[in-house]
């Protein structure tokens, strides 16, 4: 199908926002994450506005393993996301629903179960973003001392969503015939019993669940590295991004576009949706403010192991914040790809761990008036790489009523969004239906 | 003092509890995967002030020839629970929302945070059913040829329990401060490691979510095998149990209360609710009638099918009018409820055909007035069979409209049942006391 020609928005939903110390902003509901009705009322605010979708991250542990630096967060107390989508399907009635879940700790049969019923729950608004574990804490939560190792968990992973799409696809559209006057429920030729004998799982199906409304709920995926870029080009229908400029953003969509038609499949299937914290206010000086502001809430523990856990393996505890950062090199199992772009920039600009803590918290060149923050987003879109952004509010609710209020709206007055249209999330992102067995 | 009031929970399975109940004409055969309609029968529950609300769960398509399993919804064709009870959250305010989930075939990290999640999205009315696994068409669902033989999966349960209770105390209940000015978001002298090694499982913890506001959901059990009750006596809040006759009843509620007590618990703290299945009508003739169409739709293979899941034995093939056979060596089905239907069918004398048609009959349900309904009621509840009933209702939505329309307000009349709601949470509706953490005091005894 055809990329749309307008941008689509999704937003990466925390209960207080997405900036580590967000929810220490004086604007900000400090205790928003565990509240359901500032979460409905955000979930209504982006539906009102013409977002296609919402989304949940999630850690199988609590998020950080430091706690010196994790009690200072809101990351080791949050709800379980397909909980939470679930509630808040009955209170929206055109957003998509997306939550991380991840295929290393998880089973295929539950998870099919889980996200299909979701979906007949919500209408067809459900999608699932197909994570591989890495965050510490949690293999020691699911009785293993290490986590998969890198290849082995995109193989894991591959197999998983296989099973599941399979798991899915359990009954034809039209086999739950449910006749009552024969007494027959469903076609016995229109179900099928997947059998599946792979390297990690075994399953034999059928769900025991009916097609999910959009056939399969719609994949999302993250995964940057070359392994995890081939695996997006395999099943991911929106991938998420994190480029560090326009060039990369570039060179990203290039590549990926190949590799989904190496994969067999249309590049016009697939959209990407690179990360965007924008901070909206009255003047870019204002949200400078607010920027420096939301920096200087940040503890100097914080700053430390905000560093620290992006880079997984090494121990920051002694060096000094305002000091350059030091060599350092070894393997790690964490997500190669940001941490190779992470190096290179701290290296290029002689960085301190302060400078690139502060980096990593929040971007500069999406802080301004409204009309500045659409001038960056309209930049993005020029360059063709994006079809979207996974917008993550650095505080709520304040950011997402100014982002929906102000900068939408100089969006669509110059022809470049408009809201998201369509019952189904599937419909709201202009991709196809994928079809069913028989 | 208040006056001992009856807890009532509603059973939901799809269409209904009846294998035809999804055939009757008017009502939606979709019924298991229709969440507007299954909305609709909760509130009207909660409307009813049940305390309660609980749906099962299977996770596979039991092995049953395809003649069977095509005339057959629920099996084929439902939503997972926990999501459900999720998305009823906001529509509900006050009823109790309980699942099942398997401790075979789950993790019990994922578990906690599910009804963690849930306790705290409904402020305190999540409860767990917990159940072992005993579908081998399940299990291969999960990686394995045949479900765990039986001692296992009780000792797997109750591991996975303990894992489960011990990750919800993970934050002490004043744990988190949210002070922005501080920047303290919680205090990590009350964040508690688990650092559980067991047997089945090793889970280090913490817990991502902070305590539930019940301290720990509501536990349900509903095994009736010697492992079955001991785990019940141990770690349940409420314990789902089979109809049984009035003798019967009573010497399963003492053995419950009993085991409950040596453990050192509260027995009015552990509550046996019976399942009780009514066809009501305002006189016998109607509820008669009534019945009698639905049973017409009922095809006997599948109440053969039945026979045979509970009974553990091959049926097929062998006269109506053959004794029940001995199940196979090592049978390793539901141990409890198969001893039952055996000494059922060796005290009565029943044959194949006699259990098929019991189970056509509607399994126990009881036919007829709301008089005769709250008179069972009245008597397992003050003779000591009964803390209050888990209802199910034959098919959807005639037999629970009826119930809480004509049943709830007899029970009502008798002072049996609440007039409407007095708690908040589901362990305030059960009179339950709210559990301390195990962190809460340095000296901890006893099962906690």
């Amino acid at each position: 199908m055809p990329r749309p020609d307008h941008l689509q928005f999704g937003a990466l939903v925390h209960g207080s926002g997405g900036h580590i110390a967000g929810w220490r902003h004086p604007r900000a509901t400090p205790d928003g994450e565990l509240d359901l009705d500032a979460h409905v009322r955000l979930a209504r605010t982006l539906e009102d506005a013409g977002f296609a979708a919402l989304f949940v991250a999630d850690v199988v542990a609590i998020w950080g393993h430091q706690l010196d630096s994790l009690h200072r967060t809101t990351r080791a107390d949050y709800l379980e996301p397909i909980t939470l989508l679930a509630a808040l399907s009955q209170q929206t009635s055109r957003i998509g629903l997306v939550a991380t879940a991840t295929t290393s700790y998880n089973e295929p049969y539950n998870l099919a179960r889980k996200f299909a019923s979701l979906d007949h729950i919500s209408g067809g608004r459900a999608g699932w973003n197909v994570v591989t574990s890495v965050v510490p804490l949690e293999a020691a939560n699911f009785g293993r001392a290490e986590h998969f190792g890198h290849a082995e968990r995109y193989e894991r992973a591959a197999e998983f969503v296989d099973v599941v799409k399979g798991l899915w696809d359990s009954y034809a559209d039209d086999a739950l015939i449910r006749d009552k006057e024969a007494g027959l429920y469903f076609r016995r030729d229109g179900r099928r019993a997947i059998d599946h004998h792979g390297k990690h799982f075994d399953v034999a199906g059928p769900l025991n669940l009916a097609r999910p409304p959009q056939g399969h709920p719609v994949l999302f995926q993250a995964g940057a590295s070359q392994t995890g870029r081939a695996f997006a080009a395999r099943v991911g229908e929106v991938v998420f991004t994190a480029p560090l400029n326009t060039d990369e953003a570039v060179r990203y969509r290039r590549d990926l576009d190949a590799a989904v038609t190496g994969a067999g499949r249309d590049p016009g299937d697939v959209r990407v949706w690179p990360i965007l914290t924008p901070i909206v206010a009255d003047t870019d000086a204002e949200a400078g403010e607010i920027l420096a502001e939301l920096g200087s809430l940040i503890h100097d523990d914080v700053l430390r192991r905000l560093v620290q856990d992006n880079f997984g393996d090494e121990d920051f505890s002694d060096l000094d914040l305002d000091e350059p950062l030091p060599d350092f090199g070894g393997d790690t199992n964490r997500s190669q790809s940001r941490r190779a772009g992470l190096l290179a920039v701290a290296r290029a600009e002689r960085l301190t761990l302060r400078q690139l803590a502060l980096r990593f918290s929040a971007r500069a060149d999406t802080a301004g008036s409204a009309a500045t923050v659409a001038d960056r987003i309209a930049a993005v879109w020029r360059t063709g790489a994006v079809d979207g952004f996974n917008v993550s509010f650095p505080y709520l609710p304040e950011q997402a009523d100014r982002f929906t209020a102000e900068v939408l709206p100089i969006l669509a007055e110059r022809g470049l969004f408009r809201p998201a249209e369509g019952a189904t999330l599937r419909e709201r992102l202009g991709l196809p239906l994928p079809k069913g067995p028989r | 003092m208040s006056i001992r009031q009856l807890h009532l929970n509603g059973f939901l399975k799809g269409a209904g509890e009846y294998h035809a109940g999804w055939r009757v004409p008017g009502n939606p055969p979709d019924a298991g995967v229709n969440f507007a309609f299954l909305a609709e029968q909760v509130r009207r529950l909660e409307a009813a002030t049940f305390d309660s609300v609980f749906l099962p769960d299977l996770l596979g398509v039991p092995d049953d020839p395809p003649e069977v399993t095509e005339r057959v919804a629920w099996v084929n064709d439902t939503l997972e629970p926990t999501t459900v009870l999720a998305a009823l959250t906001t529509l509900t305010s006050r009823i109790g929302l309980v699942a099942t989930a398997s401790t075979s075939y789950n993790q019990p990290y994922t578990v906690a945070r599910v009804f963690a999640s849930l306790d705290h999205l409904s402020k305190g009315r999540a409860g767990w059913n917990v159940v072992t696994s005993l579908n081998d068409a399940e299990a291969r669902n999960f990686g394995l040829d045949a479900h765990l033989p039986h001692d296992q999966r009780y000792r797997r349960a109750e591991e996975f329990f303990d894992v489960v209770a011990g990750l919800w105390d993970s934050f002490d209940d004043d744990a988190v401060l949210a002070d922005r000015t501080t920047g303290r978001f919680f205090d990590p002298d009350k964040l508690h490691w688990l650092h559980h090694h067991g047997a089945y499982f090793d889970v280090a913890g913490p817990l991502n979510i902070r305590r539930p506001p019940q301290g720990r959901p509501v536990i349900a059990q509903a095994g009736s095998s010697g492992a079955g009750r001991a785990l019940a006596a141990r770690i349940a809040d409420v314990v789902f149990t089979r109809a049984l006759p009035l003798p019967d009843a009573q010497a399963y509620y003492a053995s419950v209360k009993q085991q409950a007590a040596r453990l050192g618990r509260d027995p009015d703290r552990i509550l046996v609710l019976p399942e009780l299945a009514t066809v009501v009508a305002p006189t016998r003739a109607e509820a008669e009638d009534r019945f009698a169409a639905v049973r017409d739709l009922l095809d006997p293979r599948v109440a053969l099918a039945d026979v045979q899941y509970w009974a553990g034995v091959e049926l097929s093939g062998l006269p109506l009018d053959a004794p029940l056979p001995l199940p196979p060596a090592g049978s390793n089905r539901s141990a409890g409820a198969q001893a039952e239907i055996y000494a059922q069918a060796a005290r009565d004398g029943l044959t194949i055909g006699d259990l098929v048609r019991i189970v056509s009959d509607g399994d126990g349900a009881i036919i007829g007035t709301p008089a005769d309904v709250a008179d069972h009621i009245e008597e397992h509840f003050t003779q000591g069979a009964a803390d209050g009933f888990n209802v199910s209702f034959p098919w959807q939505p005639e037999t629970l409209v009826d119930f809480t329309q004509l049943v709830v307000p007899e029970l009502r009349r008798r002072g049996l049942f609440r007039t409407e709601y007095t708690g908040r949470t589901l362990r305030e509706h059960l009179g339950l006391d709210r559990p301390a953490s195990r962190w809460a005091s340095a000296s901890r005894t006893g099962s906690w």
